[in-house]
């Protein structure tokens, strides 16, 4: 007997628990083993566009003919789930179904609607509107550099020195002008919400080992070496690829960026208890000054010994990956020498469950 | 003979600057201002390579490369997407309806674009 059917129970606040459910903002449905509805409350209805009295004792393979719910309602699931799924052309919801059982036997599904059309829309709304900005800022920068690149080359008469000179240093901050839009660009995406999208089981030694990769001939150029320690098993975690990817490229681009040539860069990954993963990102570079410390992290920040090598670099790499890392439940920190070198470490947790993850704490 | 190429871009500064250093290159060039020129271009020319913005007046450039594509004739002509979009969904939907490279015009100088074009007719 579910908790509701004791009939009109007035809690101590004077307000049945049946006037609490019908009250609930979010579409509340309880079905039983086969898909038989047998409660709907009053959001549900209006999500569904049909009374409750309609729908109590049909099952929702029934429902579909009025909205297409069932296929977004696994009935034979034995665990918590949570997905989003467009059901018409200005609804969109989140839908949660938690398996309900009785002395241990699965017996029925409660199902939860969630209305997310409106932060759907915002989402796309800033998406659209950022890609349009990048791309606006992005037009006239890129005939700037093409026509200083053909300058540069002699395609318009030959430069003096100080013309040549002059003319570099143009190109060069256009160029930096091109990345920072670009990187806003990144930031913007990462900071909007803090959210993770594509959330799906990761294998971090794949990860950076994919990583490393792509950064093999430019760590050929520098003359550094590179060491890649892994556990040999290291369970997966749940993380958005693309975002992880983000934040391991920033750190291992600044390892690389301000190790002078004949450094060593290694990198380790290993499981810490049952619960975390931690990856070691370590370099013999030049390090990061006492005193500046504290703001490594910040927005647009950059070392004084970084600047006067290095004009390039946005400052908002390390930004990115803190974002990204902490939006991953973990957490970034590093220790640093000036003329010693720079080791950056990151713990991330592994969730055995993915109804685990979702519920806790960074959701 | 010299190849030919259509560059399809609205915008007349970056226009004449690609099509000087591709004519430079010795290169014969056609060009269109906006999607609709571009694609009844690329039916009049038959250009070896079509150079293709994506951000254009009446037609976008999805929507050229699309009719480019399906066209049994004009299918075979490579096309090399020239854009400022930078977003991955749109790099993956141009490489999807078919284009031969897509390349994002503030990474790239003349010269970079010109060896892409170099490396993209060698393979057809």
């Amino acid at each position: 007997m579910w908790p509701w059917e004791k009939a009109h129970s007035r809690l101590k606040f004077d307000i049945s628990e049946t006037e609490i459910i019908n009250h609930l903002t979010d579409g509340i449905l309880v079905l039983d083993k086969n898909g038989k509805i047998l409660l709907a409350n009053n959001a549900a209805e209006k999500i569904l566009t049909i009374e409750k009295e309609r729908v109590i004792g049909r099952t929702i393979f029934w429902l579909d003919r009025f909205i297409i719910l069932s296929p977004h309602i696994p009935l034979f699931s034995k665990k918590k789930e949570e997905k989003e799924a467009q059901i018409r052309e200005n609804l969109i919801l989140k839908i949660t179904t938690v398996p309900t059982f009785s002395e241990n036997n699965k017996v029925g599904v409660l199902v939860i609607l969630h209305d997310i059309t409106k932060e759907k829309i915002i989402e796309k709304a800033k998406s659209d509107f950022l890609t349009l900005a990048t791309h606006q800022l992005w037009t006239p920068t890129s005939a700037i550099k093409w026509s200083l690149r053909m300058l540069l080359d002699g395609e318009f008469g030959k430069l003096t020195k100080k013309q040549e000179e002059i003319v570099k240093k143009i190109y060069e901050t256009n160029n930096r002008e091109i990345k920072l839009v670009g990187d806003l660009l990144q930031v913007a995406k990462i900071e909007e919400g803090k959210y993770l999208s594509n959330l799906k089981l990761l294998n971090i030694n794949e990860l950076i080992a994919a990583v490393i990769n792509n950064y093999q001939k430019i760590i050929k150029k520098q003359r550094l070496t590179l060491k890649f320690n892994k556990e040999a098993v290291v369970p997966n975690i749940m993380a958005d690829e693309i975002k992880m990817r983000i934040a391991i490229e920033n750190i291992l681009n600044n390892s690389i960026k301000y190790t002078p040539p004949r450094g060593k860069i290694s990198i380790s990954v290993s499981k810490i208890d049952q619960d975390e993963v931690k990856i070691k990102i370590s370099d013999t570079g030049i390090g990061i000054p006492k005193n500046q410390q504290n703001r490594v992290f910040t927005k647009f920040f950059r070392a004084s010994n970084v600047i006067q090598r290095d004009t390039e670099g946005t400052g908002l790499g390390l930004y990115m990956a803190k974002n990204i890392i902490e939006a991953h439940g973990g957490e970034i920190w590093f220790e640093s020498e000036e003329g010693k070198g720079t080791t950056f470490y990151i713990t991330l947790p592994i969730k055995k469950r993915f109804g685990e993850f979702i519920t806790s704490k960074f959701y | 003979m010299a190849k030919k190429i259509l560059v399809v871009e609205d915008d007349k500064f970056l226009r004449e600057l690609i099509s000087q250093k591709l004519t430079k290159e010795g290169y014969d060039i056609a060009e269109a201002t906006d999607g609709e020129k571009g694609f009844e271009s690329v039916k009049k020319e038959k250009p070896d390579l079509v150079l293709l913005d994506l951000i254009l007046p009446i037609i976008d450039g999805f929507e050229v490369l699309s009719r480019i594509k399906s066209d049994p004739v004009l299918a075979q002509i490579p096309v090399i997407i020239l854009s400022n979009l930078g977003q991955k969904e749109d790099i993956e939907k141009g490489l999807k309806i078919g284009a031969a490279d897509y390349l994002i015009k503030a990474h790239f100088t003349p010269a970079e674009i010109i060896e892409k074009i170099k490396n993209v007719l060698k393979q057809n």
